[in-house]
């Protein structure tokens, strides 16, 4: 039916659009009727803007006046085509969509994914007649808020309620979520900087330290010596740490090169890169047939060199034995090394993952603690989980997962 | 008789120059460090423009990229660029470890790139062995007369 409802973007407003309906908007409803406010803003009801999908006026008359008596003041805009509806939630903020299922050129639900393809999120209630619950239901699945038959009309205002809420949850929600990531970006951001900027100024002091120490010992006094000794430790302490945080906070930083890796090759190249540690320390590393994986060969290496380094830094009175190990557990391949060292004790298992956090003094074992929140941080930037299971004196497994992948073309 | 090797290096950090050169002072070979501070002194250096009319023709150039007013990789291409400066080898000495600082400054016609290290021991055998070799062993193209 054609009629003199929206006849495009311009006439917008019911209240000028649709001349025949009388009182639509703000016109307030009789204090008795009013369910009070739907959202408090202020004390002062909210202006509730809809937007509908709708051919017959009547209709329309009925919908705004069933909001208006539950107390929304209400503005409606109607659409009666895609291409109107689609122009008018570009053009317009509205809280929610009243879409009728069935008009003669489209159909409600089509309503729902021009909104998912504008990244628009206004709730979309479905006022029908007889829908049929199937419908209703695949409807609802499809991104529907709610749906409301219109010879039940005096369910509308609190759908609308409900559907603002959920609204105002999901929205809150993705703000959460949004400003959580923000401030992961900056916090890495920062880290890298800080990192970056302190190494030029470190240098200073490190290199210059060391030079008054090789040049002036002995020659002031045992006093002066020692301070020299504590300048020159301290300097290239901090240089390690951070030199460990930038190197953490590049893992998030530089995109991954995912492709296809043997592992056992990783593991060969991580064993090179530990040979002084494995022939000081008298390790023995032992592994099995290791598979091919999705991944980041280099960081996969990191994670692999943390994992034996510590386990030989850790070692017990018996001369360190490390195992490491793979196997199908689900869709992931699950990597273990295990090792004969001092083992964790459990109230400890989860915070060894934790940045700066150490477990030892610097006297028992060195280390900044950087170490394992690396390999936590790569593991999980795979897409994979990393946990450790330990008996104190009994030695530690670390446990990491590798989510099976198609190998990508290269 | 053999002179002595002159040296150019460039570079906005104090301590880093005089560390280096007081790593040169000892070592067997006799060289002669020449330092400026920005990219214009060096390219006044190079071309004897102004102060450094009487300079010396360097043997090697040790630069720094990140430099005031006129940046290491822009000294780098005039020195490449320009046919009487260009046999001269350019070591570029810097903190920086980014490969798009390496690549761009092999690009540009660097002979070699070397980090800065952060501790003494190592800034010692980085220095020596790049003034023993770039001013020892490597055999380079025959000073043009000036």
């Amino acid at each position: 039916m054609q009629c003199e409802l929206g006849q495009g973007p311009e006439a917008l407003q019911t209240s000028s659009g649709l001349s025949a309906l009388p009182s639509i908007g703000s016109a307030g409803a009789p204090e008795g009727v009013s369910k009070g406010p739907p959202e408090e803003a202020n004390g002062s009801t909210k202006r509730l803007r809809v937007l509908m999908v709708e051919d017959e006026p009547a209709d329309v008359e009925l919908v705004l006046r069933a909001l208006r008596q539950a107390g929304f003041e209400t503005t409606a805009d109607i659409a009666q085509t895609g291409k109107e509806f689609t122009d008018l939630v570009r053009k317009n903020l509205y809280d929610v969509i009243l879409a009728d299922y069935k008009l003669p050129n489209w159909n409600g639900m089509e309503s729902v994914e021009v909104l998912r393809q504008e990244g628009l999120d206004i709730p979309v209630i479905l006022v029908s007649g007889a829908l049929g619950e199937q419908t209703a239901v695949e409807c609802i699945k499809q991104g529907a808020a709610d749906y409301v038959l219109k010879d039940h009309l005096a369910r509308l205002p609190e759908a609308v309620r409900r559907a603002m809420r959920e609204r105002k949850l999901r929205e809150d929600h993705r703000q959460a979520q949004e400003e959580l990531a923000r401030s992961n970006r900056d916090l890495e951001q920062f880290a890298y900087v800080a990192s970056h900027d302190l190494q030029e100024p470190l240098r200073m002091v490190a290199t210059y330290t060391q030079l008054l120490a090789e040049r002036y010992k002995g020659k002031l006094d045992s006093d002066a010596d020692k301070y020299i000794h504590y300048a020159v430790d301290g300097a290239l302490r901090m240089q390690k740490l951070v030199q460990d945080l930038l190197a953490f906070s590049r893992v998030g930083r530089q995109g991954m090169a995912l492709e296809s890796t043997d592992s056992n090759a990783v593991l060969q190249v991580a064993l090179l890169n530990l040979e002084a540690a494995i022939r000081e320390g008298g390790a023995i590393v032992e592994h099995a047939q290791l598979p091919a994986v999705v991944a980041d060969g280099s960081q996969l290496v990191q994670v692999f060199q943390n994992l034996i380094g510590n386990a030989i830094k850790f070692h017990g009175s018996e001369p360190p034995v490390i195992q490491v190990a793979a196997g199908v557990k689900g869709k992931e391949w699950v990597f273990s090394v295990a090792d004969n060292g001092i083992g964790i004790a459990p109230e400890n298992v989860d915070n060894v993952f934790v940045i700066f956090r150490r477990l030892h003094t610097r006297a028992e074992y060195s280390g900044n603690g950087i170490g394992l929140s690396i390999c936590k941080k790569i593991v999980e930037q795979h897409g994979g989980r990393i946990w450790v299971e330990s008996r104190p004196d009994h030695g530690s497994i670390f446990y990491f997962t590798i989510p099976i992948k198609a190998i990508p073309k290269q | 008789m053999k002179t002595q090797p002159e040296i150019l290096m460039v570079d906005d950090n104090p301590a880093d120059i005089d560390l280096t050169s007081e790593v040169l002072a000892q070592s067997k070979a006799h060289f002669h460090v020449n330092a400026v501070n920005d990219g214009v002194e060096a390219i006044s250096f190079l071309r004897r423009l102004g102060k450094y009319a009487q300079a010396p023709v360097p043997d090697l150039v040790v630069l720094d990229l990140n430099l005031p007013h006129i940046d290491g990789c822009e000294v780098l291409s005039n020195i490449k660029s320009d046919p009487a400066l260009a046999r001269i080898p350019v070591v570029i000495f810097t903190t920086s470890q980014a490969d798009s600082d390496i690549s761009r400054s092999y690009k540009l016609g660097a002979n070699c790139y070397l980090r800065k290290p952060g501790n003494l021991p190592e800034f010692v055998a980085v220095v020596q062995s790049m003034a023993e070799f770039w001013l020892g062993f490597a055999i380079l193209p025959q000073k043009e007369k000036r």
